[in-house]
């Protein structure tokens, strides 16, 4: 009787949690889809409309780092940057793998990101994809490496869009695109680095995941077998170092599969100029604008060589 | 595994399930066996060190037991407290120690032989060592009897809800609890339910939620302004409450589903109109062990010197508290601290009486308010030092707090702070309720069983829509 009276209670408040569930979910994913401008949308946008020839992918370098103006003035291309805040390679595939579901662009520019340590802030990082997870198939192998148990928390409706109400609520306002207006996704920095360059220390020696470094592989092989012009590029940073395990990796990588690896970490003119850097590892909008006008101009010069 | 890893809602109820359909006879060691299956899972190499301060608790407290002659009872206690310390001081202060030694010895030009040994700290050693030592001094004060069956002393050493972060359990309380084992009734099961769910809010939406903000801030504290480490200096303290209160309340529900009653370890620490009261209301079983096996004997072998013993005393504990939560300059100082703090207030306290006596102050709304604000900055003041990585980052966070002026970081994501701070409204709204007008405003315990069942899936969907999966360990797993 006791028993009976427990787990009646029990599941009338489970049925209470899975009713709110269903219809909070809902109507989270319903606003979420709708957003007109910010992350949510530039993501959405990435991965279901942007039909650019050109096409950015990476982390915050890469969003803060290519201008699309000088990109399309220069190369007379379509132009959209993909590249998200805190999201690294995983993400970068999500995005590869949908998008080429597609269509074809005509280049994509892979912005080096030091992503091959073992740690779990890559795998958390993906949970910018889990709104995705029931619409694009492709991705739900990557979202999955999350935890063994991904599967079962995304049967809650509203676990896709923990932590994002209210920024699901900011990007449906029309405020919020004159607030964080993009441009092709390029958001442009605009403050200074106040302090002296950073003194010469030696990266530390990093423990490899085998599963970031198969994905950066696969993001690359991907494009590169459907005939895209595929380029890594490392943009400057603020601060000297002698050698970093990471990017030899991803030198490697770019090497066995015949794919030019830029590399602007150790580039002196930006070295000496910290008023192109907003912080240590992004630069302003002047330093975009530079270092976007070299990229154009080696992709330029690197088609008609 | 963890109370906030979906390995243990998985572990609990399969245990629980296994639990109840052991005959009673043999539960013990159905409870046994799940509470060294959890701690393997930690890492199981340190399951051997459990087992260890076990048999040497159980060992030893049979052999004060048998004898009669106080001064092998004595020799047999202080062997027994060395051996369970000894791995405690290994792999808490041995490499500390070896540190300072070995740079006092290195200034003078001698090398100190010792190589440096870095080991990773077993979860839960201090709690279940002090659980140990608790029991052995109560054995030889003969305030209980030692136990005969190893299989009970076992699972009280090894509990799994208290194993990793307590509460700190005596054995006066537990053991007979696992000596005849309860069914929970219904009550206790719903009330076990309300304690879990609530310490899971505790710990995801509000600690994790601020500890984002708080371990961004601390980071880089020499880069932030007075404004911001004001803000993270304040929410330090309530992320703390939350994530040990939370982790308390998961246990002592976890405990309560198995028919178990474990003492509380918060009382609405941040209502306490004196820092002696905010003691008795925080880290509730710290301070009761502290108090029994340090403070009272220490008062009584002072005794002589009146206030000056009690302070000399107050000063001792807490200062042992202090070296309790780490091997490290700032947790001294922190205990420290606290020891001026109650001292102060010691030898004040007639005269804050008799004054607030004459101007009826204790009745006066504003005046009590004006104390738990006095409290809390007090105490949250002493927490920097407890967190700041050493002394002079503690130091610079003071000085910053007071000259450094410039905007409130708010990070990439304003919502970080929306969201600590709808949590913690709903905490304080909560402990306010509880603490002023505990017949007011009733969610959880209301008569209507619909607001009961809408506040329990409220709960559970905030914690849905803003808690924190991805967050780190509990805070208290370092100590």
């Amino acid at each position: 009787m006791v028993l009976k009276k427990i787990f009646s209670n029990i599941l009338l408040v489970f049925l209470v949690i899975f009713i709110l569930d269903f219809a909070i979910g809902k109507t989270l994913r319903y606003f979420y889809f709708n957003e007109t401008s910010g992350l949510h949308y530039r993501t959405t946008y990435s991965m279901d409309s942007t039909n650019a020839e050109i096409l950015i992918f990476g982390s915050s370098r890469a969003n803060h780092h290519y201008v699309p103006e000088i990109f399309e003035d220069s190369l007379h291309q379509s132009f959209y940057n993909t590249g998200r805040d805190g999201n690294g390679t995983f993400y970068q595939l999500a995005l590869v793998k949908t998008i080429l579901k597609r269509y074809t662009p005509k280049t994509i520019i892979f912005e080096y990101s030091s992503v091959f340590a073992k740690g779990v802030e890559e795998y958390d990082q993906m949970s910018s994809l889990l709104p995705y997870y029931k619409t694009h198939k492709e991705i739900r192998p990557l979202i999955e490496l999350r935890s063994p148990y991904e599967k079962i928390k995304l049967l809650s409706e509203i676990y896709p869009f923990n932590s994002q109400a209210l920024t699901i609520a900011v990007g449906n306002l029309e405020i919020n695109k004159k607030r964080t207006a993009d441009d092709k996704g390029y958001l442009a920095l605009h403050q200074e680095w106040p302090y002296q360059l950073d003194s010469i220390a030696d990266e530390k020696k990093i423990e490899v995941d085998t599963t970031k470094v198969r994905a950066f592989r696969e993001c690359l092989s991907t494009a590169k077998n459907m005939g895209i012009k595929v380029y890594v590029v490392f943009s400057p940073i603020y601060r000297r170092y002698k050698t970093n395990q990471q990017v030899d990796i991803c030198r490697q990588i770019c090497h066995e599969q015949n794919i030019p690896f830029w590399d602007y970490s150790k580039d002196s003119f930006f070295l000496s100029h910290r008023n192109l850097f907003l912080d240590l590892l992004h630069l302003n909008n002047n330093g975009a604008v530079a270092f976007s006008k070299m990229i154009a101009n080696k992709i330029k010069h690197y088609k008609t060589d | 595994m963890t109370f906030t890893s979906l390995n243990f809602l998985i572990f609990f109820p399969l245990l629980a399930l296994c639990y109840f359909i052991t005959p009673v006879k043999y539960r013990l060691y159905t409870l046994l066996a799940g509470n060294y299956f959890f701690y393997i899972n930690v890492k199981p190499v340190y399951a051997l060190l459990l087992a260890g301060i076990t048999l040497c608790t159980y060992y030893f407290t049979r052999q004060i037991q048998k004898n009669d002659k106080e001064s092998i009872k004595k020799i047999y206690l202080i062997i027994n407290i060395i051996l369970i310390l000894l791995p405690l001081f290994f792999f808490k202060y041995f490499s500390k120690v070896n540190d300072f030694f070995f740079s006092a010895l290195n200034s003078i030009h001698i090398r100190w032989p010792l190589p440096d040994i870095k080991l990773l700290l077993p979860i839960g050693i201090s709690f279940y060592t002090f659980m140990s030592i608790g029991y052995i001094i109560d054995v030889y004060n003969e305030e209980i009897e030692a136990e005969e069956n190893i299989g009970v002393v076992a699972a009280f050493t090894s509990f799994f809800p208290l194993l990793l972060s307590g509460p700190i359990e005596r054995a006066k309380n537990m053991l007979p609890q696992f000596k005849q084992l309860k069914q929970p009734d219904y009550n206790s099961i719903f009330q076990a339910m309300k304690l879990i769910l609530w310490g899971y809010f505790m710990k995801l939406v509000i600690a994790d939620r601020i500890g984002i903000y708080v371990d961004i801030v601390f980071a880089n504290s020499g880069h932030h302004t007075g404004r911001t480490l004001l803000l993270a200096s304040i929410l330090y303290p309530f992320q703390v409450y939350a994530d040990l209160g939370g982790y308390s309340l998961i246990a002592i529900g976890t405990a309560g589903l198995l028919g178990f009653k474990v003492m509380l370890n918060f009382n609405r620490p941040f209502f306490a109109t004196s820092i002696a009261e905010l003691w008795r209301r925080w880290h509730i079983s710290l301070i009761t062990w502290l108090t029994d096996y340090v403070y009272t004997p220490l008062t009584f072998t002072f005794r002589k010197y009146k206030m000056r013993g009690i302070i000399l005393a107050l000063m001792i504990t807490f200062i042992i508290s202090g070296i309790w939560h780490g091997a490290a300059l700032t947790f001294l100082v922190w205990g420290f601290i606290q020891g001026i703090y109650l001292s102060i207030e010691a030898l004040t306290s007639k005269r804050r009486m008799q004054f607030e006596k004459k101007y009826n102050l204790r009745k006066k709304g504003w005046y009590i308010f004006l104390e738990i604000v006095v409290v809390f900055i007090l105490f949250a003041a002493s927490q920097v030092i407890g967190r700041a990585e050493n002394m002079a980052t503690a130091f610079n966070i003071y000085h910053r707090i007071f000259s450094v002026s410039g905007p409130l970081f708010i990070g990439d994501a304003p919502s970080i702070l929306i969201y600590s701070i709808i949590g913690l409204l709903m905490l304080l709204i909560k402990d306010f309720t509880d603490e002023f007008a505990p017949s007011q405003m009733q969610f959880f315990n209301n008569k209507r069983k619909s607001v009961r069942i809408m506040a329990y899936a409220t709960i559970a969907i905030l914690i849905l829509l803003i808690g924190v999966f991805d967050g780190g360990q509990f805070i208290y797993f370092k100590f």
